[in-house]
């Protein structure tokens, strides 16, 4: 069965002042079937997808550019003005910041109306009433008065979705449309998705996630460093991948993978197995009836959860449920309404800081983007000797050995030890986030989001080297995240938390093999799953 | 927040502000050293005579206890009687509705003119080429810089006696506005432009401009129907801050341009040490800036009722 | 800041220095010399700037009065920024309810415009050098010591903070080791921008006749002077005021170089 094939593109070559982004790719979107491009940062994804609506910004050659019917090559900037919009168009990431938060949302979709069609203004607010409930908005008419900040999460990416099907394309490219959603908001996006498919139009997902487009597309693309290293059909990708990247960028994904199995290569070799030292006794951390209110919203209501030593306590939730603010009670950064903390047995919080800063080496803290939690003068051998001196010196002079071990603990090279924390990669500055909350060799890690801000492969070499540091040190993590996928591979314990409160607490195995309240099994069903 | 509520809290805050000032004012009269009566009338070297001294007395409440001469000071103040100019013997009140409007128009104006010429020049910035926008960058910052009594000079120099296009000196005639107007305008257009031109630049590189082009929205449509709305936000947070120095840069404007104002009956109550009159002034141009601010925020409410930044 | 940057910032500060300090190296005259033959002279090789109503060398005095104008600026700013400084950072590190009284009384006092609130100060002292400095220095202290506040109180909720708290770091070390440290720049780049203003304020005070008065070679009262002969002899204002330009103009470059984005005007 070949469907018709809406979009074909040959030897595409894209590149930005002579530095080439996308080398040689062909590709073809054909009507009722989803493509999914995946890649991580850099691959030039990206870069492909806004070709195909002339909106690269760079130099572009192919040997084939057809879009509907119409050859694309060497279009002025008028005439692409026609095809963006009518034939093809493209949803992109952020609802809130891809529709203008100035102006009313069916002014927005009905500028593609305007500017193409010769439509009356009360036939147009028709035709913009029919998309907006097309994909679901409640109200339309009310809704499109609106602005994107005064809408719902999900009013808002429905109207995203409206914008771009305004007007009719045939052909619609998601660009990372379920990145950094949640799980309720990621399946309202794959259910349009699959529904546009069904109409009989052609999609494009891009996506650094295979996990997310597994069970969406029809046809997977992989690409790397701007060339597409492997292509066809989903299953067969999926199943027998051919090319080492598809392989490792599938081990990567966390969804399914056991407790401490490897996510990445690198951590293939099994760490030396050492039992982790269970000292009998009090726990690592113990929470009691935290609660916290801002004004009249309550944050955080009555969150109770023991972490055992040398054990993992995954908090999973949605934004706004609270979890980052449970997580700054727990390091004393938030003074709670109610409740208590312990730390390895002793009151935390609240407590004055004077009386409890000798506890503080007992517990460390990693953050999504570390940078910010650097000062931005030191060099990489000045935060590790400044957190090893207790803040006395930034001079890495005295402690030459101890920071040696500390970067090789993280797997960091001390080539780097001059360098300023901007000059390293995402993963690095993880790693040395790591490092430096090791230095005191603290009991207790709290880790807010801290693998959600990098690429797939390097969220597993990441993972890999936090099971690694548990098992030889009996570090306890209290591991904070929205990820399913990687809360259910890295913790042993799971907390769910909903508005503030932590509904569903157990074991790993047996709340994701059998939730118990509803809104964990919308959680869990929502979850993009590989195996 | 509801818009009454609003309002509300505006003009409390308002009146929080101009209290603060009138009283910052009292102390700072009852401090100066020696017989306040004396300060009113301009000071140890007035010579003010015995007569007036009194008169001063009489209508300051001088011999009363501090706290009542306050309450009296305030009281009048909420009448809008800002007392009596010593030097030009009326109410300050009265002199400052004569003048006032010549300023406010001036200022108006210069607003207006800064106000367009940042938008074009923001505009062009936009389409330029590296260099282009960088010299545009150093033009905005000298322009920015460049102090109102030089400018008005250069302007008189190549305007006036030069080509003898344009009057030097006020002669009443709407050509004698130009100068003294494109005086004020051009540092604050100056200092606007580069405003404008960075969340103009922000505005056509975010992801809403990328959305809009990929509905096929034309480079000029993106400007109009998107790009302003933004570039103009910032600047009209900080309007009522441009007001007020517009206002002041009024006071060197009217002096160069010899021109009748507020600025040039300040500055004579200055060189007379006529402090009712410098007071009064003062704080009616606190009043003017609450003012214009409360306006302009409520244009912003306009624009973006959400609130938040963008 | 790129080390071409660096440089000629240098250099230009060096050049203000010399002037300022050492005026007979660039102009070996006497800056009030009175020649009345020679009055109104143009521009030329014998006099570069020209003469101006009494004969004196324009070139001359623009280069002598850098020292005056220069150092009533630095002087304002140094009680302005100063004053700013404490009141900001205050303000910043207190607790709530101190900084919100700080805070509206620096709203208050930010209403009047500074050049109003200048002239007001100098209508309770009188005219001169003396009361400029400290007009010009206390009717722009309410505006940087809202900026103050607010860099120090980004500094002081910053997510580098957090992290030294979590660390164990007691409020001395912190502040020491982050705070201070990183404070420094932007304040430094303010102190800049801020000496640019002030020598226009400064100029601007002159010129109205409530600051340092002629003979003086001070920039802004030259201008005074100027305006009555603005169409005989247009070189007694022009270049006064491109010296005043230039200063504000190289002020604002270094200050923005040093990484200041800051309110000019």
């Amino acid at each position: 069965m070949s469907e018709q094939e809406l979009i074909t593109v040959k030897d595409l070559s894209v590149s930005f002042n002579g530095a080439p982004a996308v080398k040689n790719i062909s590709l073809a979107i054909r009507a009722g079937r989803v493509l999914a491009l995946v890649g991580e940062s850099g691959s030039g994804k990206s870069v492909t997808a806004r070709s195909l609506l002339g909106l690269s910004g760079g130099s572009v050659s192919a040997g084939e550019l057809t879009i509907c019917g119409r050859d694309a090559l060497g279009l002025d900037d008028r005439a692409w003005q026609k095809i963006r919009g009518n034939s093809i168009s493209m949803i992109l990431q952020d609802a809130l910041m891809a529709l203008d938060p100035l102006r009313p949302v069916g002014r927005e979709i009905a500028d593609g109306l305007k500017d193409h069609g010769s439509l009356s203004k009360p036939e147009r607010e028709q035709q913009v009433h029919e998309v907006l409930t097309s994909v679901g908005m409640p109200e339309p008419g009310l809704r499109a008065k609106q602005r994107s900040p005064e809408l719902s999460g999900g009013m808002r990416q429905r109207a995203l979705i409206a914008q771009a099907l305004a007007g009719n394309p045939q052909v619609v490219i998601a660009d990372e449309a379920t990145t950094a959603l949640d799980s309720a908001l990621t399946a309202l996006v794959l259910s349009q998705l699959r529904k546009l498919k069904e109409q009989g139009r052609g999609v494009l997902m891009i996506s650094h996630d295979l996990a997310q487009v597994a069970h969406l597309a029809d046809d997977i693309a992989v690409m790397r460093h701007g060339e597409i290293v492997e292509a066809g059909p989903a299953e067969q990708v999926l199943n027998h991948p051919q090319h080492d990247y598809t392989r490792k960028l599938l081990q990567a994904v966390p969804s399914g993978v056991p407790r401490f199995a490897p996510l990445s290569a690198a951590g293939a070799v099994p760490p030396p197995v050492l039992a982790p030292k269970i000292i009998a006794g009090p726990p690592a951390l113990s929470a009691n009836n935290l609660s916290k209110s801002f004004g009249k919203h309550a944050a955080v209501d009555a969150v109770s959860f023991e972490l055992p030593r040398g054990k993992t306590l995954g908090i999973v939730g949605e934004s706004g449920s609270g979890k980052t603010t449970t997580a700054r009670m727990v390091l004393g950064l938030q003074k709670p309404d109610s409740g208590t903390v312990d730390l390895l047995g002793e009151r935390f919080a609240p407590l004055a800081e004077g009386q409890r800063r000798k506890l503080r080496e007992q517990m460390g803290a990693i953050y999504q983007n570390p940078l910010g939690s650097f000062d931005p003068r030191y060099s990489v051998g000045q935060l590790l000797a400044d957190a090893l001196s207790g803040g006395k010196t930034k001079r890495t002079a005295g402690y030459r050995n101890e920071v040696a071990g500390l970067l090789e603990q993280v797997e960091l090279s001390t080539s780097l030890l001059p360098r300023s924390p901007r000059e390293l990669s995402g993963g690095q500055r993880q790693r040395l986030a790591i490092a430096r909350a090791l230095a005191p060799r603290p009991s207790v890690l709290v880790l807010d989001e801290p693998v959600s801000a990098l690429d797939v492969s390097i969220q597993a070499t990441v993972l890999d080297l936090l099971d690694r540091i548990q098992r030889e040190t009996g570090t306890s993590y209290l591991f904070i995240s929205h990820d399913l996928s990687v809360i259910e591979h890295m913790s042993d314990t799971v907390a769910v938390m909903h508005q503030g409160k932590i509904i569903e607490q157990g074991d790993t195995a047996s709340i994701f093999a059998s939730p118990q309240q509803e809104y964990t099994r919308m959680l869990l069903s929502a979850m993009p799953r590989l195996r | 927040m509801g818009t009454v509520a609003w309002a509300g809290r505006k003009i409390g805050g308002a009146l929080v502000v101009l209290w603060l000032v009138a009283t910052a004012i009292f102390i700072a009269i009852r401090l100066i050293p020696g017989d306040p009566a004396e300060a009113i009338m301009g000071g140890p070297g007035s010579q003010a005579s015995a007569e007036a001294l009194a008169a001063a007395r009489a209508e300051y409440a001088l011999d009363q206890p501090l706290f009542a001469q306050y309450l009296l000071y305030l009281g009048k103040l909420l009448a809008l009687d800002f007392g009596t100019s010593y030097s030009l013997k009326q109410p300050v009140a009265q002199v400052m509705g004569e003048v006032l409007p010549n300023t406010l128009w001036l200022s108006l104006l210069a607003l207006a003119a800064a106000w367009l010429m940042a938008l074009c020049f923001a505009a062009a910035a936009i389409r330029s080429s590296r260099f282009a926008s960088q010299l545009g960058s150093l033009m905005e910052i000298i322009a920015a810089a460049v102090p109102h009594f030089w400018l008005g000079a250069v302007l008189i120099m190549l305007f006036s006696s030069a080509l003898g296009w344009l009057p030097a000196v006020d002669n009443g005639s709407a050509q004698g506005l130009v100068l003294p107007v494109l005086t004020l305008a051009l540092p604050l257009a100056g200092f606007l432009t580069q405003l404008m031109r960075d969340s103009l630049g922000e505005a056509m590189g975010s992801q809403f401009a990328l959305a809009a082009r990929a509905r096929g929205e034309s480079r000029l449509k993106l400007f109009w129907r998107h790009g302003l709305r933004h570039a103009a936000l910032p600047a009209l947070g900080l309007t009522g801050w441009a007001f007020s120095s517009l206002l002041s840069g009024a006071v060197v404007v009217e002096a160069i341009f010899a021109r009748p104002g507020l600025g040039r009956s300040l500055l004579s109550a200055v060189l007379a040490r006529d402090i009712p009159m410098v007071t009064g002034i003062a704080l009616f141009s606190a009043l003017v800036y609450i003012v214009v601010m409360a306006l302009a925020e409520g244009l912003e409410r306009l624009i973006n009722p959400a609130g938040g930044q963008r | 800041m790129s080390r071409t940057a660096k440089i000629l910032s240098a250099i230009v500060i060096g050049l203000w220095l010399l002037m300022a300090l050492a005026p007979s190296v660039l102009a070996p005259g006497d800056p009030l010399a009175i020649n009345p033959v020679q009055a109104f002279q143009k521009p030329g090789a014998a006099h570069f700037f020209g003469t101006d109503e009494s004969g004196r060398d324009i070139y001359t005095r623009v280069i002598h009065g850098a020292s005056d104008s220069l150092s009533i600026g630095l002087a304002a700013t140094a009680l302005g920024m100063g004053l700013a400084i404490i009141l900001g950072t205050v303000a910043a590190l207190s607790p709530r309810w101190i900084d919100d009284i700080i805070l509206r009384v620096l709203e208050a006092l930010y209403a009047i415009p500074s050049l109003l609130m200048a002239l007001l100060i100098i209508a309770f002292t009188g005219p001169g050098v003396g009361p400029a400095i400290v007009a010009v220095g206390l009717s722009t202290a309410p505006g940087y010591a809202r900026l103050v506040r607010s860099q120090i109180r980004s500094l002081k909720n910053s997510e580098m903070l957090e992290s030294a708290t979590v660390l164990g770091r007691g409020s001395w070390l912190k502040v020491r080791n982050h705070l201070v440290p990183n404070a420094l720049k932007p304040l430094l780049a303010l102190v800049t921008l801020g000496i640019g203003q002030a020598v226009i304020w400064a100029a601007a005070l002159s010129f109205l006749g409530l600051g340092a008065a002629p003979p003086a070679p001070e920039w802004g009262a030259m201008l005074s002077a100027g305006r009555t002969y603005l169409h005989l002899a247009w070189w007694m204002s022009l270049f006064p005021g491109l010296a005043i330009v230039a200063v504000a103009v190289s002020a604002t470059l270094i200050g923005r170089a040093l990484g200041g984005k800051v309110k000019s005007l």
